[in-house]
């Protein structure tokens, strides 16, 4: 049976991937993952070395979680190429964890005929907890007609989609957030009231940035960033 | 205590074929058993040139470089906070890597429990044309032991 695609098309910010449910990890499980890892850690697969420096039992290596979320992001992507991925362990991982996958989709955009997904993924044990979380980004075709071009050696088909994460727009303080949905940017100088609704990620990150270090003081992350902003826009 | 003097210290190429026994093995210690880890022909209609490694798999060259060699802190005492990957293509079965590991940085961090000792390693997989296949970029805190 032919392999099922995702296509960029289909695809929309804040879509959810599949949860998936992992068996619990067991010691055989981190016996395998150490051999094909080549990664004979003893504090991964010796439990007499393990308790000796005082650890409860062996610890699971941390990118086993990471595997999973792999798995979680692949079968999901259906032929689409992870380019990056980036994880964050915030907890050890121990036999008998039982963990659940999650992803979303965060952003998407395509530029010069290449088109790509970013996704938010995590990972949570059975406490409810998170363990590990990431991002990755996909690169993907258009639709069924962009594959099948470059297949047969023809340009790629060009949709120009601007970056329109979702984690852009929960920071902006609502008063603004209204604005910016009315009419575009009225707060905005001029130049930029061209400029869609949505704020790309990227830009929205950069024009943060330069807001902090003046405020760093100041140190709490949340006020003074919502302060900053208004007082930004009226320059 | 890592070796302040570490930081730019490269490990000479080390030469990683991908097989695809390899690849089939590592697959199944996740308890992932997507085709495009399995079957060529699968992965090749899938847009693979080959049957492909799973996302993480260059943890796996990793074990080529030695931590304590390379940072003065054996691996058994160094937890991994962060990873990262980036691909110019996929690795896939038949791809012969050459893999360098470099230290990237070493320093203090304020941790939850106090101050804490991190070691940012870089490695790099080229093919044997000199061609970029993929960076990874591995953080490491030093785990506070019981007999210091």
């Amino acid at each position: 049976m032919p392999p099922r695609k995702l296509y960029f098309e289909n695809v929309r910010v804040g879509d959810e991937l599949p949860a998936m449910a992992k068996s619990p990890i067991d010691r055989v499980q981190l016996a395998r993952y150490a051999a094909a890892t080549n990664d004979y850690n003893p504090l991964h697969v010796d439990e007499v070395a393990a308790r000796a420096i005082g650890m409860p039992s062996v610890v699971s290596p941390a990118t086993l979680g990471l595997g999973f979320l792999g798995q979680l992001v692949t079968d999901w992507a259906r032929g689409g190429q992870v380019k990056r991925a980036s994880a964050r362990f915030t907890r050890m991982l121990w036999p008998q964890d039982t963990l659940v996958c999650k992803g979303r989709v965060s952003d998407r955009w395509g530029e010069g005929g290449r088109y790509f997904v970013e996704l938010d993924v995590w990972a949570e044990n059975q406490k409810g907890e998170l363990v590990v979380r990431g991002n990755v980004t996909l690169k993907v075709f258009y639709s069924f007609e962009d594959e099948t071009r470059f297949r047969t050696g023809q340009p790629p088909l060009i949709v120009n989609v601007q970056r329109q994460s979702i984690l852009a727009q929960p920071p902006a303080p609502p008063p603004a957030r209204a604005a910016t949905r009315g009419k575009v940017s009225a707060a905005r100088p001029p130049a930029r009231t061209s400029k869609p609704a949505r704020a790309a990620k990227k830009p929205a990150k950069a024009a943060r940035k330069p807001a902090k270090p003046a405020k760093k003081p100041a140190k709490p992350a949340k006020k003074p960033a919502k302060a900053s902003k208004p007082a930004k826009k009226k320059k | 205590m890592l070796d302040r003097a570490a930081v730019g210290r490269t490990t000479p190429p080390t030469l990683n074929e991908v097989e695809r026994g390899a690849i089939r093995r590592f697959a199944e210690a996740l308890g992932d058993y997507n085709p495009i880890y399995f079957d060529a022909e699968y992965a090749r209609a899938s847009g693979f040139s080959n049957v492909a490694a799973p996302p993480s798999f260059p943890i796996s060259f990793a074990a080529g470089s030695d931590l304590r060699e390379l940072v003065g802190v054996p691996s058994r005492n160094l937890l991994l906070g962060e990873v990262s990957f980036e691909y110019e293509r996929p690795i896939v079965a038949g791809d012969r890597l050459l893999v360098t590991s470099r230290v990237a940085e070493i320093s203090d961090r304020a941790g939850p429990a106090g101050r804490v000792e991190v070691a940012v390693v870089e490695d790099e997989g080229r093919d044997e044309e000199g061609q970029m296949v993929f960076r990874a970029r591995r953080s490491y805190v030093v785990r506070a032991t019981r007999e210091s």
